[in-house]
């Protein structure tokens, strides 16, 4: 258990080092944030705007085929790229700058 | 009573000198005068206390100080509101016996300190402030319910909370309820259904009262009158209240939030039943009905999910510490994490990775692109053949280690693995095997750190996930790649008895096929030393045991020639002492022939049945053979590279080399291209050449000198691109891309090697170009 979590911790550190990484945010199943590497109103924003956009995404994928699940999500826009790692009990939130 | 009305009746005797004062005498004298004329009332109860103010004082013929003191004494610079006539009545504070009487009085009072209140409402010029507040303040007991207790209400008045910065900062809770429903107005409708009994007796009433309105206008049994009524008095009334504070909050709910689909629940309600907390499961059980509210209602404020229960609320914030406890450990989110890396780094790496896998690039449209950018674009589009650098694989764990031998994966063509360690005689310090995938250059898959330093790796075709590790200590490992505890290898062949005495040199995984069957194909790990034996391993009871293949025993040290025309073939040895083998490999299709160079430059043809005797011993070099490797789209034809600088081509069968390059280092490795028949590549300590015999016997096509400081030791080629990989001494491998190669039309003028290679040269040229077009599919 205790390798697990160091080996999470440690890949975690090393995603937000990457080039172009402005930050990132776990958020657990009620939508509260429980890690986070932005300031509180920031984290909260994304937290509230992205739980529901997944759901959405998620909802959408298994109402043209119920047996499909979502996997990832990407929101590209013009200054960033948001990437959304959905999951059942929670949601892996990593927001990078990708033209640098 | 009897002493106030003994007090009276002396008063009504006695003159009374008023003696007026500055300000507010008029009012005071109204008030005393009053106070006077309603002598009859038992009010006076005086308080002989010394009072704020004293704008008139009253003396008796004696001189006795007898002014009315205010019924009220007001101590204004202390709590005004929280003060109540009762309170200080029954404080005592001068006063004792007057508590009980004052009680009494206050009725009586009542209709005292009203007049005065209006007469001082009509002498608004004169008006002290004070005096009014205090007989608003004596109003003020006066209009209070009945319930009025004093003690308690004094005490709550006289607590004031202190509003500290923490209170302010602090999470209050707050309870919100709803009061019962209060109806202010409630006429039931009066519709009857059509179907009643009385419907048609109410229709025809109501069409009578239509007419009637009808008819109203121009008729004249009716008249239009006006009628005033009779208001009341209003009276204005203040009074004084806590701000209410406001909040605003808002939330978008659309239709799909509405509804939880009934599995989305059951997925989320079962993994939290079982825990085996107690009091997890009690949150979790009153939560699980509020799960689906709660999911839907994800996008409204915190507070709304919260404030359902008080349980909740106290569950939820416990939980968030063992929530993330809990979801950092398990194993969707490692995989989460992986996958988000991987995303990551293809964002910040994608050029390169699209020129790897030979996708077109495409141009951000958002980029801003500098002006710079284009012209050395623009720039760049040169026809000769070039090396670009793409990306190097380095982390902290290998900087400084050495990289001594690489190896793709069988099955996965994006997995590389490559070996570090220090293979010098001088230190035998702890090696390091990193995996790599093409998807991340960042940071590699597995990390398996070995005792002594690795020498070589290879991968199983049969089974992809093992990896066979060769260490300078002598002892071979295999690992299991796919699983993410390597903490201890598969097997081990420490415990050998039989394993090499010295470092292993060079590792192969080879299926053989056994003679009988045909078809099936075992694969075996064979290794060579440096104790100058080639062994082949099996599994025996957990470890590894091997069998020897072959000795390679010195030969001949009788100074040789440097003409090809010799065809010396002795195979007797001189001395019996083994020869360090460096390298071999194995024919590409008939695996039963395999290649070895020894340390003495000799190279040795052998076959796995025959354990005695080589086959054919080829000699040119006259340093360690350090790499030999069979040419996979040509099956005749071998490259053997070693330390005296020189690369030699050969042919099976014929012991003299057909083409030797010379190089200006001793070369390291040499590796044939497994897409075009005449490209090789070899590295040596100072730069990587590639070599194209197309276009030139004499020198290579392309250079890459190596970073200053830095020693190229390894290389591959990539299977299904166009890219070769570099290993250097400082723990980098570096990918780079073949561009403009144009093989098959060579745009130099081609040396003539002298006539007798030529014609060998010659023939194997033709050989080897209509044996490209055979093997171009590969």
């Amino acid at each position: 258990m205790l390798t697990e979590l160091a080996h999470a911790e440690e890949t975690l550190k090393r995603i937000e080092g990457h080039k172009g990484v402005i930050g990132t945010i776990i958020v657990n199943s009620e939508g509260l944030p429980i890690r986070t590497t932005l300031d509180n109103s920031t984290t909260s924003l994304y937290a509230r705007l992205l739980c529901s956009f997944t759901t959405l995404a998620r909802s959408t994928v298994r109402d043209v085929d119920p047996q499909n699940d979502l996997t990832f999500v990407r929101i590209r826009s013009k200054k960033q790229e948001i990437l959304v790692a959905p999951e059942n009990n929670y949601l892996l939130i990593v927001i990078q700058n990708p033209s640098e | 009573m009897s002493t106030s009305v003994a007090k009276e009746g002396k008063k009504m005797r006695c003159a009374v000198m008023l003696k007026p004062s500055k300000r507010g005498s008029n009012l005071l004298a109204l008030t005393s005068r009053r106070s006077f004329t309603f002598s009859g009332s038992k009010i006076l109860d005086r308080m002989a206390g010394p009072t704020p103010r004293q704008a008139v004082r009253v003396f008796d013929e004696e001189n006795n100080d007898v002014t009315p003191q205010p019924f009220y004494r007001a101590d204004l610079r202390a709590e005004p509101g929280s003060r109540f006539l009762v309170d200080e009545l029954s404080a005592g504070s001068t006063s004792d016996q007057t508590t009980f009487t004052g009680s009494f009085t206050m009725p009586f009072s009542r209709s005292v300190l009203d007049s005065s209140r209006i007469s001082s409402q009509s002498t608004t010029e004169s008006v002290n402030e004070e005096m009014e507040e205090t007989f608003c303040r004596r109003d003020f007991p006066f209009n209070l319910p009945e319930s009025l207790l004093p003690d308690e209400k004094r005490k709550k008045g006289s607590v004031k909370e202190q509003m500290t910065q923490a209170l302010l900062k602090g999470i209050k809770d707050i309870l919100i309820t709803e009061t019962d429903t209060i109806s202010l107005l409630d006429i039931p409708p009066t519709l009857v259904s059509v179907n009643a009994d009385d419907a048609d007796v109410i229709i025809e009433i109501n069409k009578q009262y239509s007419e009637v309105c009808r008819n109203r206008r121009n008729n004249e049994k009716y008249v239009d009158r006006a009628v005033q009524t009779l208001n009341g008095a209003t009276k204005n009334k203040q009074i004084q209240n806590n701000l209410m504070l406001m909040v605003d909050t808002a939330t978008i709910v659309s239709a799909f939030e509405m509804y939880a689909p009934p599995e989305q629940e059951v997925m989320v309600y079962s993994p939290e039943m079982k825990q085996t907390n107690d009091a997890e499961t009690i949150v979790d059980s009153r939560r699980s009905p509020e799960r689906s509210l709660s999911l839907t209602c994800s996008a409204s404020t915190v507070i709304s999910t919260c404030s359902l229960k008080d349980v909740e609320t106290v569950g939820s914030s416990l939980n968030t510490q063992v929530d993330s406890e809990r979801i950092m450990t398990s194993d969707k989110f490692q995989f989460s994490l992986l996958l988000m890396e991987r995303t990551v780094l293809r964002n910040n790496f994608q050029s390169q990775l699209a020129a790897y896998r030979k996708l077109p690039l495409l141009q951000d449209p958002d980029r801003l692109v500098k002006p710079k950018e284009k012209e050395q674009s623009e720039a760049e589009t040169s026809c000769s053949p070039a090396l670009q650098c793409l990306w190097v694989f380095s982390c902290e764990l290998s900087r400084g280690c050495r990289v001594s031998s690489m190896a793709w994966n069988k099955k996965n063509p994006d997995l590389l693995a490559v070996g570090y360690g220090e293979t010098d005689y001088r230190n035998h310090g702890p090696g390091l095997v990193c995996c790599w995938s093409i998807k991340n250059p960042m940071w590699p898959e597995r990390i398996i750190n070995c005792d002594s330093a690795v020498t070589t790796v290879d991968f199983s075709s049969n089974s992809p996930g093992q990896l066979a590790v060769g260490m300078c200590d002598g002892s071979i490992a295999i690992h299991n790649v796919q699983s993410t505890d390597n903490k201890s290898p598969f097997i081990s062949s420490r415990e050998c008895a039989k394993r090499h005495l010295g470092p292993v040199w060079q590792l192969r995984w080879n299926q053989q096929e056994l003679s009988f069957t045909g078809e099936e194909k075992v694969e075996s790990l064979y290794s060579v030393g440096a104790d100058g034996r080639i062994c082949k391993w099996f599994v025996i009871n957990g470890g590894l045991d091997c069998t020897d293949l072959m000795k390679l025993k010195k030969m001949n040290n009788t100074l040789r020639k440097t003409e090809q025309n010799k065809p010396e073939k002795t195979a007797e040895c001189v001395l019996s002492v083994l020869t360090p083998g460096l390298c071999f490999d194995f024919h590409p299709s008939d695996s039963n022939i395999y290649l070895t160079g020894t340390w003495e430059g000799n190279i040795h043809k052998c076959s796995c049945s025959n354990g005695h005797q080589f086959l054919e011993t080829y000699r040119k070099h006259f340093c360690p053979v350090n790499c030999i490797t069979w040419c996979p789209l040509h099956p005749d034809v071998f490259l053997s590279c070693s330390s005296d600088s020189t690369i030699q081509l050969w042919k099976q069968d014929c012991i003299n080399p057909l083409l030797s390059f010379t190089s200006n280092q001793p070369v390291g490795e040499v590796r044939w291209s497994p897409k075009h028949a005449t490209v090789f590549s070899a590295v040596n300590e100072g730069q990587l050449e590639i070599w194209d015999l197309n276009s030139s016997f004499l020198d290579p096509v392309i250079v890459q000198p190596a970073a200053p400081g830095l020693k190229m030791t390894s290389l591959l080629f990539a299977s299904l691109t166009d890219c070769v990989v570099v290993g250097d001494s400082d723990g980098q491998v570096t990918v780079y891309q073949l561009q403009n190669l144009h093989v098959g039309e060579s745009s130099q003028a081609i040396h003539r090697p002298q006539p007798r290679k030529k014609n060998k040269s010659c023939k194997w040229k033709s050989d080897m170009k209509t044996n490209k077009t055979t093997y171009a599919k590969y």
